[in-house]
Order: structure tokens, then C-alpha cells, then sequence
């Protein structure tokens, strides 16, 4: 039984967590950091959307005069490149830094100064590649930096310079905190907290993190030897010296394709928490659920090559690779006939969290589907490198990631901030963005099947476009309209959303057996686990009495279609709310009992520290001294480096003998 | 322990300390790492417009002038069999931390500072060889920059050698620490770690130097 | 009514707009589809295309069907109780394991047969045709088509930015990059293929349309500033219309006569005319005259019969006789392949000098100008550089600045004066005084004036 559960509604809650920038420069609470990853993501959110509307302002008719061909590649370079790595990766990173120690009835991560490094080295990089835009030399080569386009004598400014080393920051960033993940979800569970009774969020996490320690490394060497040709004259990508420029496309996409596993993953597990929750039903096929995540990431790394398939490898290669990536959709179809099938005899509540999984099943679904297309290469070298191809992965990212994403900010963020987000606001956002979704991306497929190639910042007048063109703008503008809209929401629920309570929408795992916001401590006593849903064991035993819980007894084959409604209504359901599905109870502070400090409880928090803000600051201004090196100022870029690295290592060095918390031996 | 002890740190789902999952997770990364530069290695044998080669001699008219095979086996060899050994005085210190005090562990052959600084001696002796051996290739004409050969192998075994150097570094620190305060079983896993790295990068030495060194 | 029913009116309204919008740009004309059936290669994908359009959507349907009708029925209800809870059927896991594996064998297995139909090499007989990519424009070559220049220098037939294919016939690309990759593509004949230094790949295809045609290609691997503006042409023609064409160009350009270079009053006759050029004792696989009767419809499994239709053996002339075709007349090209990039409006020109530019001058101002440094013009001895397009018969091509232009006086002025204004990043100098140019990073001091350059665009114009 989880012990901590059920406990009163707390408001607001002041556990002695200190306030004030300088509580939050230094922080080393997960959930801080979370907070941080989140806002930070959303920001740099806004900037990679106004780069894709500038786009979409320029190419809204023929012949466009909105920004220079030189602009405009910067512009799709660092819409891609910030979208993936500054946008949904961390908003990703944000949940998990939030939720793995909660939902695994953990007081912390592994290593929680650690954890603020990973932050702070994004915040840094993501700061440090923006940069560029500042001096006019925003990336240009693209998101996926095609040598030998990205060696010096094809792009001889300083724009690739930013862009490989800001990778390189971010991939710091990446790994730290991967290692710290997988380190908390192996070793930090509450006792009974067995791998199968896991939330499903966390399960993909912990996968998506051997995803990011396998991939990450394989792009580290490739931008290493592009580094090295533009610095020091290697020769890894020089075709005058016989390089193969496919060295690069194989190194890329063999990060590359595990990469949209570290994009899409996250969501998948957000989804599957949001839609048992409001359909009041567990998850169906939790194993099968869990197989099939770790079989699209084993998978995820035998398919690179279909990026492919246009550079000439040969037919066995092709048919190869056209296999395994068929294979993979298998795993995927799964997940979403179990998503289907857990709604399926369930009580459906459509707030705005369950609209946005709902649409993220339904719009992944034509997503996976171009993705098999693509899949067969004869079809591929047709579409890929048209507008086709830019709807499908919009479809698995937009209607996919982003939309899961959302989905978990509605739901998550009353745990994160106390408040609910507003559901009427909430449902303008959601339809807009689902209106705005389809209406930019679906004709993009007919444009790319039509003949227009991607990454051209103009066309001619006549081929048949200008509709569809005009469709995907009118369609970003809306998007942006319910960027906004969201936006507003967020900022609107700082003074207005309602007080949320311990657990609004009567979810079954442990994160909401805690005040909203949790304590620094999370749980006051480590929660014993008994099953996968241990919440609703408390609330709804006579569901539970017949199910055992146990590691290899969750399934029964009788699967009730049409869903008989016998039984009494519970008095936690949500009377007369069908659609807000909100427990009345549960929205207005119902006790004002405030929380005991850890200091209280004898809980050691670790010490605050400033030191991994330091050695992050310090690690990107030594990669930034390189810049320096195009500049043809080595010996200054070479003081830089090893000026910034002694005050790194310095620094390190007092973060690593400082103790972490207060010795209770 | 008290009850605030155990309040304040449940024991670990595994019984293993944090550090040493996290160790493995990052040498999991590193495989991937040295798996990407050896291929990129493999992919490039051969494929060099110009000498030097590193098996074969190069002539007229590839070549200004006739340039020999530029591996040197004997001296490799010998570094990889100092960093063999390497492995083995690491075992020996991990041991002597553990069982420090205990009998059969006295004397110089029971010092864990012994063992630490043979190891690092062994691991600085490599890095000698290595610093001969990029220096005479210098001499003979084979620089990062010169061939594809040149860059691969030079990236190769540079980021090889940078890890032995990390070792160093790390094992040198460990030696100042028990130098200070002395290293005893309940630090085990402070050597322990430090192993664990160092044997990694014994064993990826042994792929680096079958598959460049060896193999013609 | 359901909560909040005013953005879901929106939505209901917006997807009622979506609709209506999309039947209506569906009606339009899409020149550049890939669903054009004018190769064997095309036709091929195509019967793929259509078993993955079919089973996605039937994939498509039943999944939304299921999901559409789950969340009506199971939507709350007031006084519901709570659900039961399931948690899983291996039944039901197994079907939908199984199921879409055998939609997957039902769409791989013809998918590899045509990977290996596709990447087989290409028939013996085939005509070769170069192509070479540059930042940012193209190069077609055409090896078997050679012959000598007066000063016994062997050249090839080569032109940028057109490409001109018999109909009937197996064409063989071998595509290379002269510096980063491209992708050559044209939608209408066959899927894309790479353009990569030091990897040379292939692409054959056959086109088989009845009629000449005239269809746009485009660069479509990303390559730097101007890669929109890497576009070009791709002409087929008949089998005769094709030999005359290649006769012509391998005939120095007519234009060539200003600078001097002795050639006999009637050498335009003879440029039509057929010739015995070296390059038919040089390659065996030359394939001018009697040849081409043999071409048919060339890959024997072709699938199906499909919509071209061979040229019959009487429609070839086993001798060319008709000189007229030196290129795609111009009155016949479709209005989607005449561009409509319209002129940079900083770019300033005194379009009333053109009407008095003087050949004879504008190749002397050619033949010892900058030009040199990147332009060849066969017969012209001082033109022989390779960097920027061949321009022997610049005069007869349909376009300017890789298919970004029409090519005319107005526009071949302007790109004379400032290349750069009128395509972003172009390698090629500015040579109107008074213009900035962005290469030198300079006002250009020592250049042309605008009647000097309509001299020059009246040369390059003879050009044919």
C-alpha cells in the first residue's frame, strides 16, 4: 500500500524552500530544475516558431520576398536544430527531472548537482548557438549538416562554427543527465517499486535515456572530425583527399534515427498516463506497452540508413533497411491499438490534457503511416526531399511529440505549480493547434507529391503549389495564434488557476499522493509500493480486490466490449463535470495545513550550490574561445581554452570535494 | 544505524552505490564512442590518395619518394603489453584497498600506494610510447593532416591516449587521497570505479591495436 | 450542447473550409507530379505508390473508425460507474502483431523486387548522359557524342542546365558532384538520385511518352544559398528531333563566326546537317542513325504497358534529314516551364540599348574579357575555361541561371551586370560599373557599361 496516499488537499504549499533568483541559480532540486528545463524549452518555443512563421510568410506565395535565400536557410536550420534540441528535448528533460523520482517514490535523482549541470549547460549552449543570430551568422547548413556543405571551403564563416559546437555544449548537457537518470531509475525506487509496476512515463524515459548514452556519442565523434577539418586541416570530410561524404551521413543518422526515438518517446509515455487516468481504466497491455517501447529503441538503431536511400548504397542495403524500418511500425501499431483499447469501456472525461493524447493517437497514426511509405525505397526516392517528407515527420513531431507534450503540461501542471492551467482557454489552445496541425502539414503532402522540394526559400509561380502553400501558412499562423493562446493560459494561472489539490484528476499514480507543489523532500515517508496503481488500490479496492497486481498476474483475457455499467457510482467521480472532469473537492483548498519542513522531518536536502552553474558557464565559454580560431586568432582562442578550462576545472574541483548534504552519521 | 540514517537514505533499489551504475551507463556511451572512430577508421584503410601507408610501402608516382610502411609493431606491442600489466597492478591496488590490514596484505606488495603508482607509472610509460611513436611519424611525413590515414589514426589513438591521460590524472588523485588520509576497505568504491574505467580503456586498446596494429 | 462549444464550432467550420479548399486545389493542374507516367521507371513506382496509398488508408480508416466510434461510446456520462478495469488481452495483442506483419510482407515483397529491378545496370545499348553537379547549376554531358575542334582538341557535346532525351530510349546518368552533394530529380520521369564527390552513382530510365515534352527538374539535396534556384529543364524529344539536336551541338555555335575563326558561309547548314563526328569511330556505343531503330520501350519486365507507346520503326529517320530542330522550340514550352522569377528591383538596366548591341563587338569584349577565366566557347580559342557553364550554344537554351530565368536580352543583361542580384550567392563576378560586387567585396570600377553588355547579350543571344 502506498502509506502516503489520500492525505489532505494542501494550497500553496511554503516548506521552508527558500525564494528569490538567487534560490533558483542554485538549486538542486529536481523539480526545480524541471521547472527551469520547462520554461526555458517553452521560451526558446517561441523562437523556433517564429522562425518556422517567417518561413511560412516567405513561402505563402511564389516567388516570395519576405527574407534572402541566405536568411531563410538560417532560418530552417535553426528552426529544425532548435526545435529538437532546445525544444522537445528538454521539454522532455523537464518531465523527466519532475516526475521519474516522484513517480518512482524517490526524494531526489542520483546526482542532483549533477542534475543542475545538465541544466545549466543547456541553458549556456541554447544561449551560446542563439548567438550567432546577434552577429548574422545564424547556422545555415542545416539541422542535419551535410559535409562536405559544412566544411570550410563551402562555408567559410563562423555560421557552422556555432552550430557544431553548440551541439557539442548540448550533448554535455544530454549525456549528464542521462547518466543521472538511468542511475535514479535503477537504483532509486521505493521499495516494492518493482521494473513492471513502473508508470509507463517512466518506463519510456529509462529507455530514452539508453537511447541518449548509446546515440549521443556517435554524433560527438562526427562533429569531432568536422571540428577537426575546420580547425586543424584534417581530412575526415576533404573530397580532394578521397574522403567519402557519406562517412558523415552514416555517423549522423546512426544518432540521427534513435534521436526521433528521444523526441517521440517522452510523449508516448505522457500519453500513457494521461489516457488511463481520464478513462478511468489502467493501461491495456502494460507489458506489451513496455516490450514494444524498448523494441522501437533496439530497433531505432538497425534503420538509419532509410534517411538514405537517395545516396546510392546499393540494393541490398536498400532492401535491408526498407525491412527493418517496415518492422519497426509494428511495435508502434501496438502502442496504439493498446492507447485505443484502454479507452476502450472506459468512462472518457475530454479535458484538454486527454484531447491532446486523444489527437496525438490519431494524428502519429497518418505519421507512422507515411513513415512506412518511406519505407519502401522505390516510393522514398519520390517523396523524400519534397514537402512530403516535411508532413510526415511534422505529423510525428508536431501531431506527435509536441501534441503529447502539451498534453502532459495540462495534466502535469497543477502537480508542478499548485494551479490548474484554465480549460476553456485550454480548449481554444488545443483546437487551434489541432486545426492549425492539420491545416499547415496535411497539404504539404500533396505539395511534396506534386513536385516541390523542401528547403527552398522560393518556387516559381505555375507548378501547381500556390494553394497548398497558402493552406500550410494560413495553417502556421493559426498555430502561432494558439502559441499564444497557451501562452496566456500559463501566465493567466500564476494569479487565477484554481488551487489543484493533491490530485485533481484522481490519477493513479504516486506523484499524486503529494501536495501540489511537493515539499523539497517529496515524500515524507518513502511510500511502500504494492502494485502498478497503487492510488487507485485506496480509492477504488473493490476494482482492484480481483486483480492481482503482482509482477506477472495483470492479465486477464476477457476483454468487456460495450462496457456493462453495473456497480455504485463512487463518491470521488466527478459529479455533473463530464467535461472538466474535475473533482469539485479537490479545486479549492480544502485545509490550509502547512507542510513541516525537512529540517523538521531529519531529511537531509543536499546544500544549494552555485559551482555546476559555474563549471557549465565555464565549459561553453572554453568551446566559445574556439570560435576564436576562424577568426585567425589561435594563440587568443588557445588562452581562452585553457584560461576557461582551469577556471572549470577549478571549479569542478570545489563541487566535487564540497560534501553534498548535511552528514546525519 | 539510527532512525535518521535510515530516513534519510533508504538503501538503493540494487544495493550498488549510484557511482557505480552510473560508471557503467557512461562506459555503455564510451563503447559507442570508440566503436564510431575505429569504424571511421576501417571505413577510411585504403583509401588514403597518398603515403604514408600504414602496411605498405608507397613509391612513385602516389608518393614523392619511396616511403616506407610507418607502423611500428615491435614498439606497439611493448605498449600494449605495459598497458596489459597496467590492468593487472590496477586489480592488485583495488585489492589492497579492500583488504587493507588484512593478512597477506602487508608489506609493499600488500601497499595500495604501490599498486596505484605502478599503475600509473605503466599508464605513463604508454603514454611514452605513444608520444615516440606520433613524434617519428612527424619525422616521416604522416601528420593529421597528411591522408586520410593520417587523420584517422591520429584522432583514433589521440582520443585513446587522452583517456589513458584522464586515467593517469584520476589515479594520481586517488594516490594523493591515500597518500593524506590512506585508502581503506570503506573507499573501495572510489578505486573501484577508477578500475572499472581503467580496464575499459585496457580493453578497447587491445580492439585499437588488433584492428589497426595487426591486421594488415 | 457540450462544454465550451464555441472553439469546437471554430474547428467544425475550419475543417468544412480545409475540405472545400483541398477538392478545389486537387482539380488544378500539377505539372511537376510524380503520378506523370512517362517512364517505365515511373510506372513502377507508381503500382508501389498505390499498394501503400491503399493499404495505408484502408490502415488509416479502421484505426480513426475504431477511435472515432471509442470516444463517442465511451465518453462520461453522468451517473456512470467507474469502469471495470482490464488490463490487457494476449488475444488481441497478437492480432495486431500479426496483422500489420503480414500488410508489411504484403507491401516488401514487391518493394525489394522493384529495388532490384531499379538498381540492375542498365541496358548495354543505353545512352549515356553525364550529369555533374555545381553550386549551383548543372552539367549534362554526353560522351558518346564527341568530335574534334579546329585546334584537334577532343570535345565533348555538353549543356547546362537543358537536358535533351530520345523518347523510346534507354537513358544511363551517371551523376557526379564536383563539389558538394545535389540530388537530380525530375519528378515527372523518375525518382531522385544523389550527386556525390567520390561516389559515382546511376540512374537509368526510359522515356516513353508519345509526344515531346518538356519537364522541370530541380535540385533537391540541400547545397548552399541558391539551392531553390538549381533548377533545370528536361526535354524529350523524338529519336530524330534528338539526333538533329546533337548534330548541332557538336557543330561550333554560330556565333562563333564573329571572332574570326575561319568557317565556310553555309556552316549553319552544316551545323544541322549530319556529320560523321569522332566520337562514332571513338565509341562503339554511339547511337546516332540506324541505331535508334532498334530503340523500343527497353527494360523487358517493365510491369505494365503503361501509357507510352514505342516509336514505331517508320517514325524514325534512319538519316536525319530535317535540320530544323536545334532546340525545344520555345513557342511549345508548357507555360509551367518558362519562369516567372521576377527581376531583382535594385538591379537597374536601359533596356533601349539592347536593341543596338553589336555582336561582332560583344565577342570581342567576350573572347578577351573576364569571361575567360571561367567559360568555354568551342572555336574560340581564348574560351576554354570549365568552371562556369559551357556556352557554345548558350544562344539555344531556353533559360538562364539554372532555369531561373527566361533567357532573353532583358534578362541576360541584367545577369551580364550583376549575377549576384539576380541569384543569390552565384560565383560569378559583377560586371556593370558602378555595381557592387559581392565577391570582391567592391563597387566594380573596371567593368562594362550597359551598352557594352548589350553588345555581349547580343553575341551570347547569336549563340545558338
Amino acid at each position: 500500500m502506498a502509506t502516503a496516499a489520500v492525505s489532505p488537499s494542501y494550497a500553496r504549499t511554503s516548506s521552508g524552500s527558500p525564494s528569490g533568483i538567487w534560490s533558483w541559480l542554485t538549486t538542486v532540486d529536481h523539480k526545480r530544475i524541471g521547472t527551469l528545463y520547462l520554461y526555458t524549452a517553452l521560451a526558446w518555443f517561441a523562437v523556433g516558431g517564429t522562425e518556422a512563421v517567417i518561413m511560412r510568410m516567405q513561402l505563402q506565395g511564389p516567388n516570395g520576398r519576405v527574407v534572402s535565400a541566405e536568411v531563410f536557410n538560417q532560418l530552417f536550420t535553426m528552426h529544425g536544430t532548435t526545435m529538437i534540441f532546445l525544444v522537445v528535448m528538454p521539454l522532455s528533460a523537464a518531465f523527466f527531472n519532475f516526475l521519474i523520482p516522484l513517480q518512482i517514490g524517490a526524494r531526489d535523482v542520483a546526482f542532483p548537482r549533477l542534475n543542475a549541470f545538465s541544466y545549466w549547460v543547456y541553458l549556456f549552449g541554447s544561449l551560446f548557438m542563439n548567438a550567432s543570430w546577434l552577429v548574422g551568422m545564424a547556422p545555415n547548413g542545416g539541422w542535419f549538416g551535410y559535409a562536405p556543405l559544412t566544411t570550410l571551403p563551402y562555408s567559410p564563416g563562423l555560421n557552422i562554427d556555432f552550430w557544431m559546437l553548440g551541439l557539442q555544449i548540448l550533448g554535455v548537457s544530454s549525456l549528464a543527465a542521462a547518466f543521472n537518470f538511468i542511475t535514479t531509475i535503477i537504483n532509486m525506487r521505493a521499495p516494492g517499486m518493482n521494473l513492471m509496476r513502473m508508470p509507463m512515463f517512466t518506463w519510456m524515459a529509462f529507455v530514452v535515456q539508453f537511447l541518449l548514452v548509446l546515440a549521443f556519442p556517435v554524433i560527438t565523434i562526427a562533429l569531432v572530425f568536422l571540428q577537426f577539418d575546420r580547425f586543424f586541416g584534417t581530412n575526415f570530410y576533404t573530397i580532394t583527399q578521397g574522403a567519402d561524404p557519406l562517412l558523415w551521413q552514416h555517423l549522423f543518422w546512426i544518432f540521427g534515427h534513435p534521436e526521433v526515438y528521444i523526441l517521440i518517446l517522452p510523449a508516448f509515455g505522457l500519453v500513457s498516463e494521461i489516457l488511463p487516468t481520464f478513462s478511468r481504466k489502467p493501461i491495456f497491455g502494460y507489458p506489451v506497452m513496455v516490450y514494444s517501447g524498448i523494441l522501437i529503441a533496439f530497433l531505432g538503431f538497425g534503420v538509419w540508413a532509410h534517411h538514405m536511400f537517395a545516396v546510392g548504397m546499393g540494393p541490398i542495403a536498400d532492401s535491408v533497411f526498407s525491412m527493418t524500418t517496415m518492422l519497426i511500425a509494428i511495435p508502434t501499431g501496438v502502442k496504439i491499438f493498446n492507447w485505443i483499447f484502454t479507452m476502450w469501456g472506459g468512462n472518457l472525461r475530454f479535458t484538454v490534457a486527454m484531447k491532446f493524447a486523444i489527437s496525438l493517437v490519431a494524428l502519429f497514426t497518418i505519421g507512422g503511416i507515411s513513415g512506412v511509405m518511406h519505407a519502401s525505397p522505390p516510393a522514398d526516392l519520390q517523396q523524400t526531399d519534397t514537402y512530403f517528407i516535411v508532413a510526415h515527420f511534422h505529423y510525428v513531431l508536431v501531431a506527435g511529440s509536441l501534441m503529447g507534450l502539451w498534453g502532459g503540461i495540462y495534466y502535469y501542471f497543477p502537480k508542478i505549480t499548485g494551479r490548474l492551467l484554465s480549460e476553456k482557454i485550454g480548449n481554444w489552445h488545443f483546437w487551434l493547434t489541432f486545426i492549425g496541425v492539420n491545416l499547415t502539414f496535411m497539404p504539404m503532402h500533396w505539395s511534396g507529391l506534386y513536385g516541390m522540394p523542401r528547403r527552398v526559400y522560393t518556387y516559381d509561380a505555375g507548378q501547381g503549389w500556390e494553394i497548398f502553400n497558402l493552406m500550410s501558412s494560413t495553417g502556421a499562423y493559426l498555430q502561432a495564434l494558439a502559441g499564444i493562446i497557451f501562452a496566456y493560459n500559463i501566465f493567466r494561472s500564476r494569479t487565477h488557476g484554481e488551487i489543484a489539490g493533491n490530485d485533481p484528476w484522481e490519477a493513479p499514480s504516486l506523484e499524486w499522493s503529494i501536495p501540489s507543489p511537493p515539499p523539497d523532500y517529496n515524500f515524507e515517508t518513502i511510500p511502500t509500493v504494492t502494485s502498478r496503481y497503487p492510488l487507485w488500490d485506496i480509492k477504488h479496492p473493490e476494482l482492484t480486490a480481483s486483480v492481482p497486481h503482482s509482477r506477472h498476474g495483470d492479465e486477464r483475457n476477457d476483454v468487456s466490449l460495450g462496457g456493462k455499467h453495473v456497480g455504485a457510482f463512487h463518491d470521488h467521480m466527478a459529479a455533473g463535470t463530464p467535461e472538466g472532469g474535475l473533482n469539485p473537492n479537490a479545486t479549492q483548498a480544502s485545509s490550509k495545513v502547512s507542510l513541516k519542513t525537512a529540517e523538521e522531518l531529519g531529511i537531509p536536502m543536499p546544500y544549494p550550490t552555485i559551482k555546476p552553474l559555474w563549471v557549465a558557464l565555464f565549459m561553453t565559454l572554453m568551446f566559445a574561445s574556439l570560435l576564436l580560431i576562424h577568426k585567425d586568432k589561435l594563440p587568443l582562442a588557445m588562452a581562452g581554452v585553457v584560461t576557461f578550462a582551469t577556471l572549470m576545472t577549478g571549479f569542478l574541483y570545489a563541487w566535487l570535494t564540497a560534501p553534498l548534504e548535511p552528514h546525519h552519521h | 544505524m539510527t532512525a535518521v540514517a535510515s530516513h534519510a537514505h533508504p538503501p538503493t533499489s540494487t544495493g550498488l552505490d549510484h557511482r557505480k551504475i552510473a560508471i557503467w551507463a557512461f562506459i555503455g556511451s564510451e563503447c559507442m564512442l570508440f566503436a564510431s572512430l575505429i569504424s571511421t577508421y576501417l571505413i577510411y584503410k585504403g583509401r588514403s590518395v597518398v603515403g604514408p601507408f600504414p602496411h605498405e610501402a608507397c613509391n612513385p608516382p602516389v608518393c614523392a619518394t619511396h616511403l616506407n610502411p610507418i607502423l611500428n609493431i615491435p614498439v606497439t606491442s611493448f605498449s600494449t603489453f605495459v598497458l596489459l600489466m597496467s590492468s593487472l597492478a590496477m586489480v592488485l591496488a583495488l585489492a589492497a584497498v579492500e583488504n587493507k590490514g588484512k593478512p597477506g596484505y602487508e608489506g609493499l606488495l600488500g601497499s595500495s600506494k604501490f599498486w596505484l603508482i605502478s599503475t600509473a607509472v605503466l599508464g605513463i610509460t604508454f603514454l611514452g610510447c605513444q608520444a615516440y611513436e606520433f613524434t617519428s611519424f612527424v619525422h616521416e611525413g604522416l601528420t593529421i593532416r597528411t591522408n586520410l590515414f593520417g587523420s584517422s589514426f591520429f584522432t583514433l589513438t589521440g582520443f585513446h591516449g587522452a583517456h589513458v591521460t584522464a586515467g593517469v590524472l584520476w589515479l594520481i588523485t586517488l594516490l594523493a587521497i591515500d597518500i593524506k588520509r590512506g585508502l581503506g576497505p570503506k573507499d573501495a568504491l572510489l578505486v573501484d570505479i577508477a578500475a572499472l574505467y581503467w580496464h575499459f580503456v585496457d580493453v578497447v586498446w587491445i580492439a585499437i591495436f588488433t584492428l589497426v596494429y595487426l591486421i594488415k | 450542447m457540450p462544454f465550451h462549444p464555441r472553439p469546437r464550432r471554430l474547428a467544425q467550420l475550419a475543417l468544412t473550409v480545409a475540405l472545400v479548399a483541398f477538392l478545389a486545389a486537387c482539380g488544378q493542374d500539377h505539372p511537376d507530379t510524380i503520378f506523370h507516367h512517362r517512364t517505365d521507371v515511373n510506372r513502377d513506382v507508381d503500382y508501389l505508390f498505390k499498394i501503400l496509398i491503399y493499404a495505408g488508408t484502408a490502415v488509416f480508416i479502421f484505426v480513426e473508425a475504431i477511435l472515432v466510434w471509442t470516444l463517442f461510446k465511451f465518453r462520461a456520462r453522468p451517473g456512470q460507474p467507474e469502469p471495470e478495469h482490464v488490463h490487457g488481452n494476449t488475444t488481441l495483442e497478437i492480432a495486431w502483431t500479426v496483422i500489420p506483419l503480414l500488410i508489411l510482407i504484403v507491401i516488401g515483397i514487391p518493394t525489394v523486387k522493384t529495388i532490384f529491378k531499379q538498381q540492375a545496370a542498365a541496358r548495354s545499348d543505353a545512352l549515356q548522359v553525364e550529369v555533374i553537379g555545381h553550386q549551383w547549376w548543372w552539367e549534362f554531358r554526353y560522351p558518346q557524342f564527341t568530335m574534334r575542334s579546329a585546334s584537334g582538341k577532343l570535345d565533348t557535346v555538353v549543356t547546362a542546365n537543358e537536358l535533351y532525351l530520345p523518347l523510346g530510349k534507354t537513358v544511363n546518368f551517371t551523376l557526379k558532384s564536383r563539389d558538394v552533394i545535389h540530388s537530380f530529380w525530375v519528378p515527372a520521369l523518375a525518382g531522385k538520385r544523389d550527386l556525390i564527390a567520390n561516389h559515382t552513382n546511376y540512374l537509368w530510365y526510359t522515356p516513353d511518352s508519345t509526344t515531346s515534352d518538356a519537364f522541370n527538374g530541380a535540385c533537391v539535396e540541400y547545397c548552399g544559398t541558391s539551392h531553390a534556384n538549381m533548377r533545370f529543364k528536361a526535354f524529350t524529344v523524338s529519336q530524330a528531333d534528338f539526333d538533329s539536336w546533337v548534330a548541332h551541338q557538336e557543330a561550333p555555335a554560330e556565333g562563333a563566326v564573329a571572332v574570326g575563326t575561319p568557317i565556310s558561309p553555309d556552316s549553319a547548314a552544316k551545323a544541322a546537317a549530319p556529320r560523321s563526328p569522332l566520337g562514332s569511330q571513338i565509341d562503339p556505343n554511339k547511337n546516332l542513325a540506324a541505331g535508334s531503330t532498334q530503340a523500343g520501350p527497353t527494360v523487358p519486365s517493365s510491369g505494365k504497358a503503361g501509357v507510352g507507346v514505342p516509336p514505331s520503326p517508320g517514325a524514325v529517320n534512319t538519316q536525319v534529314t530535317q535540320a530544323g530542330f536545334v532546340a525545344f522550340p520555345r513557342e511549345k514550352m508548357p507555360a509551367y516551364t518558362v519562369p516567372s522569377t521576377p527581376l531583382p528591383a535594385a538591379l537597374k538596366f536601359d533596356d533601349n540599348v539592347l536593341a543596338s548591341g553589336n555582336a561582332a563587338n560583344g565577342a570581342k569584349l567576350v573572347a578577351t574579357g573576364m569571361c575567360i577565366a571561367c567559360h568555354t566557347v568551342r572555336g574560340v580559342p581564348t574560351m576554354q575555361a570549365t568552371v562556369g557553364p559551357n556556352l557554345t550554344h548558350v544562344g539555344s537554351r531556353t533559360t538562364i541561371a539554372a532555369g531561373l530565368y527566361p533567357n532573353d536580352p532583358r534578362h541576360l543583361a541584367r545577369w551580364v551586370k550583376n549575377a549576384n542580384e539576380m541569384k543569390a550567392g552565384v560565383g560569378m563576378n559583377t560586371f556593370g560599373i558602378g555595381e557592387y560586387d559581392p565577391i570582391t567585396k567592391s563597387t566594380v570600377k573596371i567593368g562594362f557599361t550597359d551598352a557594352q553588355i548589350a553588345d555581349i547579350v547580343a553575341y551570347l543571344s547569336s549563340l545558338k
